[in-house]
């Protein structure tokens, strides 16, 4: 459950929750370098809900990967929670983005030989968060949060697309992490199903969550606080 | 309660059974292999160690020249300063009959008191003891060359021609002694009491000095000592301190052992690596996803690592008590090759304690380059599948390989796609050459061994020999000789014992003297030239003498002692010849010189005959002996090359069966290494085959595909097998040869060996490829595309 006086709190010491400013990726390739992102500036507030939207290529999900410290950027600066996370190693990384971000794909990613209660629990395993014996309860009240605690113990390929997804995002809040990154996260799913996420997804917001989702679907992204266009790398 | 993360490493080893199996089985194998080699190797190195010390062997023996060894002399010499204690036991030489006109050759010891063996010692086995009146006790390896039973009746032979049937009352076990039946003789044992000693009999002193039994010097000085004081002493024997007579085979043989268990070792490993590569890369997508959830890169590389412990764990569960059960059955059959019991056949708790902790440790070591690589990887590469580095066309060898363009296209797809993953392909042909060039290397130093055999074989150019008793004038056995049909041509030749050096020293080295013109012999020269006509006073030498004194050199002199005098002989040429027995080839007429013996004598005939055949040969060597003996020659021993030759291959069971075991070994862990390193390949590839099923690929075609990239991949770990033999088969060659014949063997690259490995891994390779390629290809697309 989310405590509203720590986002009070998160409200209060941060401007901003996510601040980039000059970001550029170049990637090198063998037909030469190929820019991903072009001098991009963004600021997003606490609980904003906030949908990047762009053409296949564009350059959206590597914004996504940059703010969730999966991929480092050429330059520019880029401040997550508050914090500078270019500075960080490899392991200080791992540990701030298991408390910072919550992560939710496109294809779910659940590993398949973990229940989804456990899936739930291995963010908070990871990274220490609760004592041992309350990881379970968590899980499960996260997994009810989301529709789909009947289904704590079974293995995710019993499960629909959906209600994948929906164990996804139970995963991506176990930490309780201020942010949520979700990139195409109903990409794979059918229109009926991606409204009901989507829905969640506003509802987190609602709680004080700052999500940055990467979709195609202008139908579901009707539901987002503000809409960032990303074009050939660019924020237009 | 168990984290999340460890359950996971728990169900992905039991959510994959068949992966998890290949696995276990691949390192268990190693395991296998290791524990096997290293339970014979500690089992063997202690037993007959003590097996042969437990003998008490004599330090030395004086043979000498008279009349009859008296019990005061032998209390004497155990009086003597230095000498620990001393025992007389005769040595009769002589042949015993087995039937059909059939001798075989016997050695008889001649023991005072059956209860009072002090040297050189042996042990009731079976039936009576001690012997009593006309009865022998046969050493129980040689019962079997002798062709008889315990209570049977043998008719003995001695060197003086008489003829005596002994009972055989029972079998011993004279641990110290060579086996017989690979010595091609019968050694037995009588008592002194109940048969009278006749001048056949050589006397014979043993003693064994106190202080270091294993110093040589401090032998020879005391039993020079003992001998100044006994006189009439012909020659001291001073058999290599702590030596087995097979001691050279049992070296051979566990150098072998150990050679092959550390290459065992080798491959195990690298199978280890292939294994937890193949694991590693499925699992990288799941990395990607455990360090978005904040998985540091410490804990992910603790879950992988303690998963391969997990694995190696069960390896060892498997592999150690199988081996050890092996190990310890190998053992024992090796053990019986040299006349050795194993009294203790538990291996050392060294070995146990190693293997456990090595079958731990080595796993871990070689997992820590791949697992910290895997779990340091980034998470836009893992999740991009962009691993393995660069994309295909980006290397030199890539655009060349995108330039064949003739070959059918899901071929095409094939040769780049196992050219593409140069990580895999590079650890499954690593793999598979291991096991690959160790087997054969084996089967090269089998071939070199059978090779040098079949070349000393064309040297040697007669098929009968017979030794005589004592030298007859040439003329007179030519004369003999020349009624005999079946003689096709015949060689006199004289022959003498001598010792190696100044009077002081006693290195047994045979003199032989070929006739001048011989045309039987053609040992192949190491250096220098072989004799010729009109040569006098030059040796040459085989190199066996050279490895007694190394400091002989070609065109300098070797000093033979004969009968108190010293010969100084120039050295000539250097040969090469099958037998560790010290040769030294000499023109006849320098022999008879040195010996002090009139010209024109002969010790021995080498005869070459009309038969082609073995029996034909035997047969032909009978017709010889009786016409020599009827014409008053007496012979000592008569012998048909083919069987002596047959007598020295069976010295090279052992060695040989060291190979073989050797070969098969590999074959095993390299089979199994071969065939899980080829189904997780295709494991790897469902994703792949998945997308290929969608474009219209037939199970059959992805089959064909896969199998010809498995064949790709056999063909060239084949090609760097051959390469990587060479280097190993060298110093096999040059080890086993020098302890066995002191002579590196000639290197053989065996054209049989290579044909076999390369059958074995097409087979293999077709047949660990086919199998996951159906069971991919028959896959749902949709299933295919979307495995984890």
């Amino acid at each position: 459950m989310l405590h509203s006086s720590s986002i009070q709190k998160q409200r209060r010491t941060l401007r901003g929750m996510i601040h980039v400013q000059g970001l550029s990726k170049t990637y090198e390739t063998p037909a030469g370098a190929f820019p991903a992102l072009r001098n991009v500036d963004l600021e997003i507030a606490p609980g904003e809900f906030v949908a990047i939207v762009g053409k296949s290529g564009s350059g959206k999900s590597t914004l996504l990967n940059m703010v969730g410290g999966i991929d480092r950027p050429s330059s520019g600066s880029l401040r997550v929670g508050g914090r500078s996370i270019q500075g960080l190693t490899h392991s200080e990384l791992a540990s701030w983005r298991g408390r910072t971000v919550g992560f939710v794909f496109q294809f779910f990613q659940l590993l398949p030989t973990l229940t989804v209660a456990e899936n739930v629990m291995l963010p908070m395993d990871f990274c220490g968060t609760r004592p041992g014996s309350q990881r379970r309860r968590h899980a499960l009240t996260l997994l009810d949060r989301v529709g789909v605690a009947d289904q704590a113990d079974k293995l995710p390929s019993a499960l629909s697309g959906g209600q994948q997804q929906r164990v996804a995002i139970a995963r991506a809040l176990a930490n309780d992490p201020p942010v949520i990154l979700a990139d195409e996260p109903t990409g794979n799913l059918d229109s009926e199903t991606s409204i009901a996420i989507f829905q969640l997804f506003g509802e987190l917001s609602g709680e004080g969550k700052t999500l940055l989702v990467v979709t195609h679907d202008r139908e579901a992204a009707a539901s987002v606080s503000r809409t960032v266009t990303i074009v050939d790398g660019c924020v237009a | 309660m168990i984290a999340p993360r460890w359950r996971k490493v728990f169900r992905d080893i039991g959510d994959t059974p068949l992966r998890t199996a290949l696995a276990v089985m691949a390192m268990a194998a190693g395991a296998f292999g290791v524990t096997m080699i290293l339970t014979s190797y500690s089992i063997l190195k202690r037993e007959l160690k003590t097996t042969y010390s437990d003998t008490r062997p004599a330090s030395a023996i004086l043979v000498l020249d008279g009349q009859g060894v008296s019990d005061a002399l032998v209390d004497a010499v155990r009086h003597m300063p230095g000498v620990r204690d001393a025992e007389a036991r005769p040595v009769i030489g002589g042949r015993l009959f087995i039937g059909k006109d059939q001798w075989v050759p016997l050695i008889l010891y001649v023991v005072r008191d059956f209860r009072d063996i002090r040297l050189d010692r042996f042990t009731p086995d079976a039936g009576a003891w001690p012997p009593g009146d006309g009865e022998v006790l046969i050493e129980r390896s040689s019962l079997s060359v002798a062709r008889a039973a315990i209570g049977d009746r043998v008719i003995v032979r001695t060197s003086d021609h008489v003829e005596r049937p002994l009972r055989i009352a029972g079998t011993v076990h004279a641990a110290g002694l060579a086996p017989g039946w690979m010595e091609h003789a019968v050694a037995g044992f009588v008592s002194a009491n109940h048969l009278p000693l006749s001048a056949s009999s050589a006397d014979q002193i043993r003693l064994m000095v106190t202080g270091d039994t294993l110093d040589e010097r401090h032998i020879r000085d005391v039993a020079n000592r003992v001998a100044r004081s006994i006189g009439n002493v012909t020659r001291i024997d001073v058999p290599t301190p702590g030596r087995h007579p097979h001691a050279a085979q049992m070296d051979t043989f566990l150098y072998l052992l150990g050679a092959f268990g550390a290459l065992t070792f080798a491959l195990s490993a690298v199978l280890v690596a292939t294994m937890i590569h193949a694991l590693l890369t499925e699992q990288l997508r799941q990395v990607a996803v455990m360090k978005t959830l904040g998985a540091s890169t410490m804990k992910i590389a603790s879950l992988y690592l303690g998963q391969v412990a997990i694995l190696a764990a069960a390896a060892i569960a498997i592999g150690v008590p199988l081996g050890i059960a092996a190990g310890q059955a190998y053992a024992r059959f090796a053990a019986s090759m040299l006349n050795a019991t194993i009294t203790d056949a538990m291996p050392a708790l060294w070995i146990v304690v190693a293997e456990v902790v090595a079958g731990i440790a080595i796993p871990l070591l070689v997992a820590l380059g791949p697992v910290s690589h895997a779990s340091r990887i980034s998470i836009h590469e893992a999740f991009s599948n962009d691993v393995g580095g660069k994309p295909f066309g980006t290397r030199r060898f890539d655009r060349w390989l995108a330039r064949i363009q003739w070959l059918p296209r899901p071929l095409m797809l094939s040769l780049r796609t196992t050219f593409h993953r140069r990580g895999r392909l590079l650890l499954t042909v690593a793999t598979l050459a291991a096991g690959g060039a160790a087997f054969i290397a084996a089967m090269n130093v089998s071939a070199a061994w059978t090779r040098t055999l079949d070349a000393d074989g064309r040297a040697r150019r007669f098929d009968v020999q017979a030794v005589f008793s004592r030298p007859y004038p040439a003329a007179q056995v030519m004369q003999a000789l020349a009624s005999v049909p079946d003689v096709a041509h015949a060689e006199c030749w004289t022959e003498a014992g001598a010792m190696l050096g100044e009077a002081n020293v006693s290195l047994n080295v045979s003199l032989i003297g070929p006739d001048v013109d011989s045309k039987l012999l053609a040992l192949p020269l190491i250096a220098g030239r072989w004799l010729r006509p009109g040569d006098d006073a030059v040796a040459v030498i085989n190199q066996s003498v050279l490895s007694l004194d190394p400091t002989l050199r070609l065109g300098g002199d070797i000093p033979i002692h004969v009968n108190a005098h010293v010969a100084r002989l120039r050295i000539v040429g250097i040969v090469k010849e099958l037998a560790p027995h010290a040769t030294v080839y000499m023109p006849p007429r320098t022999i008879l010189r040195v010996t002090g013996k009139p010209p024109g004598l002969a010790h021995s005939v080498r005869i070459v005959t009309r038969q082609l055949d073995v029996a034909g040969q035997v047969a032909a060597s009978k017709a010889i002996e009786q016409v020599l003996e009827s014409a008053g020659i007496s012979v000592a021993g008569i012998q048909a090359l083919s069987d002596s030759r047959q007598s020295f291959s069976d010295h090279l069971v052992i060695i040989k069966s060291a190979l073989i075991f050797a070969a098969l070994l590999v074959v095993l862990v390299g089979g199994l290494g071969l065939t899980s390193t080829l189904t997780l390949n295709v494991f790897e590839r469902t994703r792949e085959i998945g997308i290929l099923s969608a474009i219209g690929a037939t199970p059959r075609t992805i089959a064909r595909d896969v199998v010809f990239e498995g064949m790709v991949m056999a063909v060239l770990s084949w090609c760097a097998a051959l390469l990587a033999s060479i280097p190993i088969t060298f110093p096999l060659d040059a080890a086993t040869g020098q302890m066995f014949i002191r002579s590196a063997l000639d290197f053989y690259m065996s054209p049989a060996a290579a044909a076999v490995w390369l059958l074995l891994v097409l087979i293999l390779a077709a047949l660990s490829s086919f199998y996951p390629a159906r069971r991919s290809a028959r896959l749902a697309v949709r299933e295919a595309i979307a495995y984890e």
